[in-house]
């Protein structure tokens, strides 16, 4: 379980998240949707420690992680994986060391089983032959695919976050990604692996997620499943779903 | 407002105290990045030697026309090679190399670990337990404590030389002299301040400009900012803190006569 208990954020004067409450299960699928610089990432980054909030909890299977050193916040992240916007791949180091580098870091394996080990992944996310490229010779979607394999390493995660996972991708490649992340979240709750997808494009969200979180200006305007998002009256919201009807209708 | 920007800068220098105080204990704990501090060692000293080569080479070559020039007025040419070695070894040797090692390093450090910052590799360092001060910042602080003081004794030295060259066919004084000079003035205070002052440049100079890098927010106008600030107080904190050695060494071992 993930609790926020008003969550405030702000840098400087600029409020970026304002009391924000929410709370979900690790197994849940959720999209959460928003307009650019609408603290998405930051939601994320909260969930993890990497940022601490002004005031509010942040609470994961009922511990406060604001007050937690990075230490202590080691086991937190644990349950989680996260892939950045863009991959943030490593672009020093090639595919191969970019996926092995939390096996290097934790485990103490031998090369061949760390090289089986990054193989098998690379085979899951269908990119074998990347495995001596470097990040800059990879298109975007085989980057996404790298991070994600990275991410997936060392640690059996409960929860998987996704930072804008299809944002700049063709919709044959963004749809490739989609049908990832639903591959990976296999299983049935509760002990389904959930996730958190991050993005302001409707038509993927609506590929994947089963519940649907938007925000505006620091608030979450909006929480629920598709039937009750296409009812709402809101006119910035009906601007992201109209979205999905004209997709749905050339389709 | 004001009240809000004073806080924000405590809040900083401390951030800053925070990671220069924890990056030297790096070598002391596990896991140790020894290959990482020798890629930087190799990066930033042995990639280094062209730039202070060359500026050495001249700044002895100017530095001996100028005194020999001088003294040959007052008739006290012999003692060139006594004022050009006392100030290059003590003073302008360490911090023109400093300088240059801050423009040519520094800056890169503070870039590459920005746009590391603002690209998310930083986060995912910490996300996979990793410390950012000990991978990051660690073997390049103990890379400059090690590798500016090698470069500045290089450095004084192609000094010399260039001294060496121009004294004898610029201002045709006996090799020699010139030699037992710079002999005479090698005493242990000299070359403990000649030294001492690298050392403590490239501690502030890796740890300003790794701060900087991972401080950096904003996108490439932040990235402008940050590595041009790593350049700018680097460059202050040189010229500071040579000042202040300088003090306290004449404290300690008083003027050497
Ligand atoms: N370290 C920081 N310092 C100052 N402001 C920040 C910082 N990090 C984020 N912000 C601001 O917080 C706001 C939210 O940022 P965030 O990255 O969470 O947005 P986002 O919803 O992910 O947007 P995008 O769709 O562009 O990725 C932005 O306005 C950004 O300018
Ligand atoms: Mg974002």
């Amino acid at each position: 379980m993930i609790e926020f208990k008003n969550v405030m954020l702000s840098y400087g004067d600029h409020v970026v998240l304002d009391r924000v409450c929410f709370r979900c299960a690790f197994h849940e699928k959720i999209a959460v949707l928003g307009g650019s610089g609408g603290g998405k990432t930051t939601i994320l980054k909260l969930m993890l420690g990497l940022v601490k909030p002004d005031s509010g909890q942040i609470l994961v299977d009922d511990q406060d992680i604001t007050v937690m050193s990075e230490s202590e916040l080691r086991d937190v992240r644990m349950k989680f994986s996260i892939v950045f916007q863009e991959g943030a791949l490593f672009d020093s180091m090639n595919v191969k060391e970019n996926v092995a580098f939390s096996l290097r870091e934790f485990t103490k394996s031998t090369e061949e089983e760390i090289d089986k080990r990054v193989r098998d992944l690379l085979k899951i996310l269908k990119i074998e032959d990347a495995i001596d490229l470097m990040p800059e010779e990879l298109s975007g979607g085989m980057q996404r695919r790298v991070a994600i394999a990275r991410s997936l390493a060392a640690c059996e995660p409960r929860m998987m976050l996704y930072d804008e996972a299809t944002t700049g991708l063709d919709p044959l490649t963004a749809d490739n990604i989609c049908n990832l992340v639903n591959e990976l979240s296999r299983g049935e709750p509760p002990g389904r692996v959930g996730f958190i997808i991050v993005t302001h494009k409707v038509t993927d969200a609506a590929k994947v997620a089963e519940r649907y979180i938007f925000i505006r200006n620091g608030n979450i305007i909006f929480d629920g499943n598709i039937e009750e998002l296409k009812k709402t009256k809101d006119t910035l919201l009906r601007k992201f779903i109209n979205e999905l009807y004209i997709s749905h209708g050339s389709a | 407002m004001n009240l809000a920007k004073s806080k924000e800068a405590l809040t900083k220098l401390q951030d800053y105290y925070v990671l220069a105080i924890k990056a030297p204990f790096g070598i002391f704990r596990k896991p140790f990045y020894l290959r990482e501090t020798i890629e930087q060692m190799d990066y930033g000293g042995s990639g280094s030697f062209f730039i202070v080569f060359l500026v050495s080479l001249f700044i002895g070559m100017a530095l001996s026309l100028q005194t020999s020039a001088e003294l040959a007025e007052m008739g006290l040419k012999m003692y060139t090679g006594r004022v050009v070695g006392l100030s290059i070894i003590k003073e302008i040797g360490p911090v023109a190399i400093a300088l240059s090692y801050a423009g040519r390093v520094g800056s890169g450090m503070a870039s590459e670990l920005g746009s590391m910052t603002l690209g998310h590799q930083v986060d995912i360092l910490r996300v996979h337990g990793v410390s950012p001060i000990k991978k990051l910042v660690s073997p390049r602080v103990i890379s400059s404590i090690i590798m500016l003081p090698v470069l500045t004794v290089v450095g004084d030295a192609v000094a010399l030389l260039g001294g060496y060259f121009v004294s004898i066919s610029v201002a045709h004084q006996s090799g020699s002299v010139y030699w037992s000079q710079i002999k005479q003035i090698m005493e242990f205070v000299t070359i403990f301040s000649g030294v001492i002052k690298p050392f403590i440049f490239g501690y502030l100079i890796s740890t300003i400009s790794c701060y900087m890098g991972l401080s950096t927010k904003g996108g490439a106008r932040g990235l402008r900012k940050s590595t041009t600030e790593a350049v700018v107080y680097s460059t202050i904190m040189i010229i500071i803190s040579d000042f202040m050695v300088t003090k306290i060494l004449i404290m300690i071992f008083g003027i050497p006569v």
